[in-house]
C-alpha cells in the first residue's frame, strides 16, 4: 500500500479484490454480518488453486481442517506450511461477528473443526452446549504457564479448559493527524466530538454493538459494558445525533481510511498496526477513559468432523514460531511467553500492541450479558434504521 | 368426474412446491411475527401485536426502501429503454452480438465483487477525483442515496433491458413503416406504435426490478455504508444480528403487504391504462 | 431530361436502386397518370416492391428523380409524402382497434381535426369498403379479408395522392382474391385515387389495370394496357408472361415494309405481316414468332379454312379439354412439335368437336403471327 496516501492503484484495486475473493477482508467486514462470509468461504472453494491437493505424505488427519475465524487474521504461509506436514489442507470460513458464529453454530451442520471464539462469548458456547471441552494431551504445544492469565481465563469454565489463547487485543480508534491541525486527540469523548464538527462525514463506526454502543457508553464516563436502560438512552442520543455526521456504519474500515475518504475510525490493534506501519499520520488512540480489551480463543466445536485435524491445526498454531509468524503478518500481540521471547523488541515495545500500562488499566473486556443484551441489540438496529 | 381428478394429480406437484416453497415459510414468518424474542435471541411462541405496535422503528427503513425502490426501478428503465432500443432496432447485427454479451458477461461474476468495485469508483479516489480534474470540488458519492441509486441502476439494468429488449425485437418493423406511411414522423411513431407495444416488456422489467429492489440488502450495505438503510438491511440485522426473529418476522411480513399492495395497484393502474397487455400477448 | 407530361402524379426519371452488388431497379423512366390504375407485374425478386417503396420515401433512389405531382421528391421521407400504402399483410396496428387504425392517418395531421370530424370520416371510410359499424373491433377479431379492407380503409381516409398496393391480395384466398380484385376496381373508380399495384399475379395484373408495367431484373420491360401487352408484346418474355402462346424460333430471311420472311429452326417457311415498328431485321437476325392458340384455326378440310392463311399443318390431336366457352386442343405435328389451341364453342355449330388422335389442319393467318426479338 502506498504510503502518501494518494489514489489507489490498478495493483492495489487487484489486491483489495483479490483479498476480497479470498474473505480477507478487515475483521468483522459486514459481508459476514450480511451474512455472506459463507458466501466467500464457496468462492474460495471455487478457486482452483485452493483445492486440496494430494498429500504427498497423507497422514491419518484426513485431508482438509475446516477454520472458522476472522479476517486478516493468519499468516497464509503458516497454512501452506501446516499442510505440507500434515496433508491435510486448511478450508477458512471467515466471519463478520460472533452473533454471526453463534447463529452458525446453533443452526446446526456448521462443519468447522476449530472455530475462534472472542472471550465474553464462550460461556454462552458452554451454556448451550455447542463447544467440546479440550483434550489438553492433544495440544502439547498449550503451556498454560507461558500465558498471561488475563487473556486464558476466559478459556475455562468452572475449571473445564474450553478454549486456548490466540490473539488479544485492544479496541481504540485511528485517526489521520493529517487534518488534525496539530491537535491530538486523546479520548473517545474526542473521537465523538470531533465527528460532529470538523470531521462531518469522514468518521466510521463499527457495525458491531458491542464497540459502538460501548464506546459511546464511554462517552458520558459509563461503563463499557452497561445495559442500564438510562445509559443505554444517553448512547442511543448520541449515536443518533452522530450519525448524520458519519462516513459510514461499516466494519471494513481499513480501505476508505487508505483511499483518504474516511479520516477517522474505530479500530482494532491489529489493523491500527497494518495502518500506522503503511501511514505513519494514521495514529492509534485508545481513549483515556477506556474501552475494551479482549482475547480470542481457538476452539473446537460439537461435532466437529476432523476433530484430529483440528487439534492438529491448533496444536500447530501454537508452536512459538509459527505464532510468531502470525503476529508478524497480522500485528496482533499473544498472551504467550514463549512466542514474545521470538519476537523483535521494536514490536514488543510497539506502543500499538503494547499500549501504556495506566491505558491499559482503563480497559474492560466484553462480557457475555453485554453481547446477549437484547436491549443493546436492538438499540444498534434502531441506530443504523435511523 | 375422470378428468378433473386427472387435472388434480397433474396439479399435485405444482401445488406442493408452492406450498413447501411459499406458503409454509409465510405462514412461519406470519406466526412467528406475533411471538417474542428468546432471551438469548431466536423465537418464542405467544401472542401479541407487540412487534408490529415496534413497526414504527424501522420507518426509515420503509421509507427509504419506498423512495429509492422506485426511483431506481425509474432510473433503470430511463437508461434500460434507450438501449434496449438502440439493440433491438438501430444496431447492426455484429455490434449486437458484441453489446449483448457486455450485458451478459458481468452476470458471470458475483454481484459482490462487482459492487464491491463501485465502492472505488464512487470513493473519493474514483468519480469525485475526475471530476476534481474537471473543477467540480468537494463532490462526495459513496455512502449517499445517489450511491446506493447507481448500485441499482448498475446492478439491475440488465434485468430492465433484457425484457424491453425482447419486446422491441419482436415488433413488427412494417407497422413502423406503416405508421410513417400514414404521416407520423419519427418522434410519433415512437410514441403512438413502438412506445405502446413495447409497454409489456416495460411493464415485466419494472415489476422484475421493483419487487427485487423491496428487498434489495446487499447494494446499500456496499454502497450505502451503513448509512443508506433498506427494509432489507433491517432484516437481515433483525435475524443475524440482534437475532430477534419475532419482530424480524413482523417487519417481513410488513414488507410482504406492502409489497402485495404496491404490487397490485401498479397491476391496477397497468390494466386500467390499456389492455395492451393482453392485447400483444395474443398476437 | 424528359419533361414528365403535365398530368402524371408519379414519374421516374433515369431510377437507379442499388443494394451493394444487387441492383434492385435500373434506369426506370415512367409516367404514371393522374386517376390511372397501374400495375407492376414480374416475378419475385425483379424489383417491385424496391419501385414502390421508392414512391412512398421508404427508399431513397441511388440516381435518378422521383417526381411527385411534379416535385422531385428524393430525400423526403414516407411521412411528408401524400401517398398512402396498403401492405402486404397489411401491418395493422394491433394495438389500437379498428376505428383507431382507420384514424391514424387523420390523427397524424396538424392541425388535427376535430374528433367529431375524425368520426364522421371514420364511418365514412368503413362505408366505403362495407365495414360499416365495424369500429371497435380488436383487430385480431377480423378475417384476412376484413383486416385487407380495414388497410385499405386506413389508406383511403387520407385521400391520397396515389394508393400503393403491395401484393394486398396474396394472403387471400382464390375466390376472395377475386371477389377483392372486383371491389376494388370499383373502389378506384368511385374514388378516382391512382392506384399502382404490384403483384406477379398477371391475371391479377389484366384484369383490374389500366396499365401494366412489366418488369424484369430491375428493369422496366414494357408498359402498355392489358390488350396492347397482350397483342403486341415487345418480345418473347412478355408474350410467355401474358397469357399463353406458341412460340418457334427462326431466323429473317427477307424484310420488306409490309412482310417477313421467315425460315423456322424447324425448316417451315413462313410469311409474316410486319406490323410493328421494327420493321428493319438484318438478314439473319434471330427471332420467334408467337401464335396464340385462339389464333389457331383448325378444320377437318383443308377448303373450309379461310383463304388469307400464312400456313396449313396437318395435326393430330393429343388431347382435349373442354372448358365451357372454349375447347382446349393438345395437337401435334412432326415438324412444328406440340400446338395449343383454342376452340371458342360457336365453331363447334354443325360440326362436332374434334377426337383425340383424329387427323386434323391448322392455319393461322399473318396478323396473326407476332413476330418477336428473342429477349
Ligand atoms: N434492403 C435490401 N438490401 C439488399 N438487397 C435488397 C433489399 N431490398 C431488396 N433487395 C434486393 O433487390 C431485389 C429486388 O427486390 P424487391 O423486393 O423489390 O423484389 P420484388 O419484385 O418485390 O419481389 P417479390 O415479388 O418477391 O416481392 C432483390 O434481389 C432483393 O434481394
Ligand atoms: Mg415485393
Amino acid at each position: 500500500m502506498s504510503k502518501d496516501n494518494q489514489s489507489i492503484t490498478k495493483k492495489q484495486f487487484m489486491k483489495e479484490l483479490w483479498r476480497f475473493k479470498n474473505g480477507s477482508i478487515s475483521r468483522r467486514q459486514f459481508l459476514g454480518v450480511t451474512g455472506l462470509g459463507v458466501a466467500t468461504s464457496v468462492l474460495a472453494g471455487a478457486m482452483p488453486a485452493l483445492i486440496p491437493r494430494k498429500a504427498w505424505s497423507a497422514s491419518d488427519i484426513g485431508d482438509r481442517v475446516v477454520l472458522a475465524t476472522w479476517p486478516n487474521y493468519h499468516d497464509p504461509a503458516n497454512f501452506e506450511k501446516f499442510t505440507e506436514v500434515t496433508g491435510a489442507h486448511v478450508q477458512v470460513n471467515v466471519f463478520g461477528s460472533n452473533e454471526e458464529m453463534l447463529a452458525k453454530l446453533q443452526a446446526g451442520g456448521s462443519g468447522w473443526d476449530v472455530f475462534v471464539p472472542t472471550n465474553y462469548t464462550i460461556t454462552t458456547y458452554v451454556g448451550e452446549d455447542l463447544i467440546e471441552p479440550l483434550e489438553l494431551s492433544k495440544i502439547p504445544n498449550y503451556a498454560a504457564e507461558a500465558f498471561d492469565p488475563r487473556f486464558s481465563d476466559a478459556g475455562s469454565v468452572d475449571g473445564t479448559v474450553y478454549a486456548v489463547p490466540k490473539n488479544w487485543g485492544t479496541t481504540g480508534y485511528v485517526v489521520n493527524n493529517k487534518h488534525t491541525d496539530g491537535r491530538k486527540l486523546t479520548s473517545w469523548k474526542d473521537f465523538w466530538d470531533i465527528s460532529m464538527n470538523e470531521f462531518t462525514g469522514r468518521t466510521m463506526v463499527h457495525d458491531y454493538q458491542l464497540t459502538t454502543i460501548g464506546n459511546a457508553l464511554k462517552y458520558f464516563g459509563y461503563s463499557f459494558n452497561s445495559v442500564d436502560p438510562a445509559e443505554l438512552a444517553d448512547a442511543e442520543k448520541l449515536l443518533l445525533e452522530v450519525k448524520p455526521h458519519l462516513f459510514a456504519i461499516n466494519s471494513d474500515y481499513q480501505p476508505p481510511l487508505r483511499n483518504g475518504d474516511a479520516w477517522m475510525s474505530m479500530c482494532w490493534t491489529g489493523d491500527g498496526k497494518q495502518l500506522n506501519t503503511d501511514i505513519p499520520e494514521m495514529e492509534y488512540v485508545l481513549g483515556v477513559e477506556g474501552g475494551e480489551i479482549w482475547s480470542d480463543y481457538f476452539a473446537v466445536p460439537r461435532g466437529a468432523e476432523h476433530p484430529d485435524a483440528g487439534y492438529a491445526l491448533i496444536d500447530f498454531m501454537l508452536d512459538p514460531a509459527v505464532n510468531a509468524k502470525e503476529v508478524l503478518a497480522h500485528g496482533y500481540p499473544v498472551a504467550d511467553s514463549r512466542t514474545n521471547d521470538l519476537l523483535p523488541k521494536e514490536l514488543l515495545e510497539d506502543p500499538i500492541l503494547y499500549p501504556a500500562q495506566e491505558l491499559l488499566d482503563a480497559l474492560e473486556f466484553g462480557a457475555a450479558a453485554t453481547l446477549t443484551d437484547p436491549n443493546r441489540a436492538e438499540l444498534l438496529a434502531r441506530f443504523k434504521a435511523a | 368426474m375422470k378428468s378433473s381428478l386427472v387435472h388434480r394429480l397433474l396439479l399435485l406437484p405444482a401445488t406442493m412446491w408452492l406450498l413447501v416453497m411459499l406458503v409454509l415459510p409465510l405462514l412461519v414468518v406470519i406466526i412467528f411475527s406475533f411471538g417474542d424474542r428468546g432471551p438469548a435471541g431466536g423465537y418464542v411462541p405467544g401472542f401479541s401485536l407487540d412487534q408490529y405496535a415496534n413497526l414504527p422503528a424501522r420507518f426509515t427503513a420503509f421509507k427509504n426502501t419506498m423512495i429509492l425502490a422506485p426511483a431506481g426501478t425509474l432510473a433503470a428503465l430511463l437508461i434500460a429503454y434507450p438501449l434496449a432500443y438502440y439493440l433491438a432496432v438501430k444496431a447492426n447485427p455484429n455490434i449486437k452480438t458484441v453489446l449483448l454479451v457486455m450485458i451478459i458477461v458481468p452476470f458471470w461474476t458475483s454481484i459482490l465483487i462487482r459492487t464491491y468495485a463501485w465502492i472505488y469508483i464512487l470513493g473519493g479516489q474514483g468519480i469525485p477525483k475526475m471530476l476534481e480534474f474537471f473543477g467540480v470540488e468537494g463532490v462526495r458519492l459513496i455512502n449517499t442515496p445517489y450511491s446506493v441509486l447507481i448500485g441499482i441502476i448498475y446492478g439491475y439494468l440488465p434485468l430492465m433491458v433484457f425484457p424491453i429488449y425482447v419486446s422491441l425485437e419482436k415488433l413488427d418493423k412494417r407497422l413502423l413503416e406503416a405508421s410513417q406511411d400514414l404521416g407520423a414522423s419519427p418522434i410519433r411513431t415512437f410514441r403512438n406504435v413502438t412506445l405502446p407495444l413495447s409497454i409489456p416488456g416495460i411493464a415485466t422489467g419494472c415489476m422484475l426490478v421493483f419487487i427485487l429492489l423491496m428487498g434489495e440488502f446487499l447494494i446499500p450495505a456496499l454502497l450505502g455504508g451503513g448509512k443508506v438503510f433498506f427494509i432489507g438491511n433491517a432484516l437481515v440485522d433483525l435475524f443475524l444480528q440482534s437475532r430477534n426473529w419475532a419482530y424480524g418476522s413482523a417487519v417481513a411480513t410488513t414488507l410482504v403487504i406492502v409489497m402485495l399492495l404496491t404490487v397490485s395497484i401498479y397491476m391496477k393502474l397497468m390494466m386500467r391504462g390499456s389492455n395492451i397487455r393482453e392485447e400483444v400477448s395474443l398476437l | 431530361m424528359r419533361v414528365s407530361s403535365k398530368d402524371s402524379v408519379v414519374s421516374f426519371q433515369n431510377v437507379w436502386k442499388r443494394y451493394g452488388e444487387v441492383i434492385a431497379a435500373s434506369n426506370l423512366n415512367l409516367d404514371v397518370q393522374s386517376g390511372e390504375f397501374l400495375s407492376f407485374l414480374g416475378p419475385s425478386g425483379c424489383g417491385k416492391t424496391t419501385t414502390l417503396r421508392m414512391i412512398a420515401g421508404f427508399d431513397q433512389p441511388s440516381e435518378g428523380d422521383v417526381i411527385l405531382k411534379g416535385k422531385r421528391v428524393n430525400g423526403v421521407p414516407a411521412f411528408k409524402r401524400p401517398v398512402n400504402m396498403v401492405f402486404q399483410h397489411y401491418a395493422l396496428f394491433p394495438h389500437l382497434n379498428v376505428a383507431d387504425n382507420v384514424a391514424y392517418g387523420l390523427k397524424q395531421r396538424s392541425p388535427r381535426p376535430p374528433s367529431k370530424e375524425i368520426e364522421s370520416r371514420v364511418s365514412e371510410s368503413l362505408e366505403l369498403v362495407q365495414l360499416a359499424g365495424y369500429q371497435n373491433r380488436r383487430i385480431w377479431e377480423m378475417s384476412g379479408g376484413q383486416q385487407q379492407r380495414v388497410a385499405l380503409a386506413r389508406a383511403l381516409i387520407n385521400k391520397p395522392e396515389v394508393l400503393l398496393l403491395d401484393e394486398p391480395l396474396a394472403a387471400l384466398d382464390r375466390k376472395l382474391r377475386r371477389e377483392m380484385q372486383i371491389e376494388l376496381q370499383n373502389l378506384q373508380r368511385n374514388v378516382g385515387i391512382t392506384f399502382i399495384l404490384v403483384t406477379h399475379d398477371q391475371e391479377e395484373a389484366l384484369s383490374m389495370s389500366d396499365r401494366v408495367c412489366i418488369m424484369r431484373e430491375g428493369e422496366i420491360i414494357q408498359v402498355g394496357s392489358p390488350r396492347e401487352l397482350y397483342d403486341n408484346p415487345l418480345n418473347r418474355y412478355i408474350a410467355d408472361f401474358i397469357g399463353k402462346s406458341n412460340f418457334f424460333d427462326g431466323v429473317v430471311q427477307k424484310s420488306s415494309a409490309n412482310d417477313l420472311e421467315i425460315r423456322l429452326n424447324n425448316g417451315a417457311q413462313i410469311v409474316a405481316a410486319n406490323s410493328r415498328q421494327h420493321n428493319t431485321y438484318a438478314s439473319a437476325a434471330p427471332v420467334t414468332i408467337s401464335i396464340r392458340p385462339e389464333q389457331l384455326m383448325l378444320s377437318r378440310r383443308v377448303s373450309q379454312l379461310p383463304d388469307e392463311k400464312a400456313i396449313v399443318i396437318n395435326a393430330a390431336v393429343r388431347n382435349r379439354i373442354f372448358l365451357g366457352e372454349h375447347t382446349e386442343y393438345l395437337l401435334y405435328n412432326e415438324q412444328f412439335g406440340e400446338f395449343l389451341a383454342l376452340s371458342p364453342r360457336q365453331n363447334e355449330i354443325g360440326e362436332p368437336p374434334f377426337e383425340v388422335n383424329e387427323d386434323i389442319h391448322i392455319s393461322w393467318n399473318q396478323e396473326a403471327t407476332l413476330v418477336l426479338n428473342h429477349d
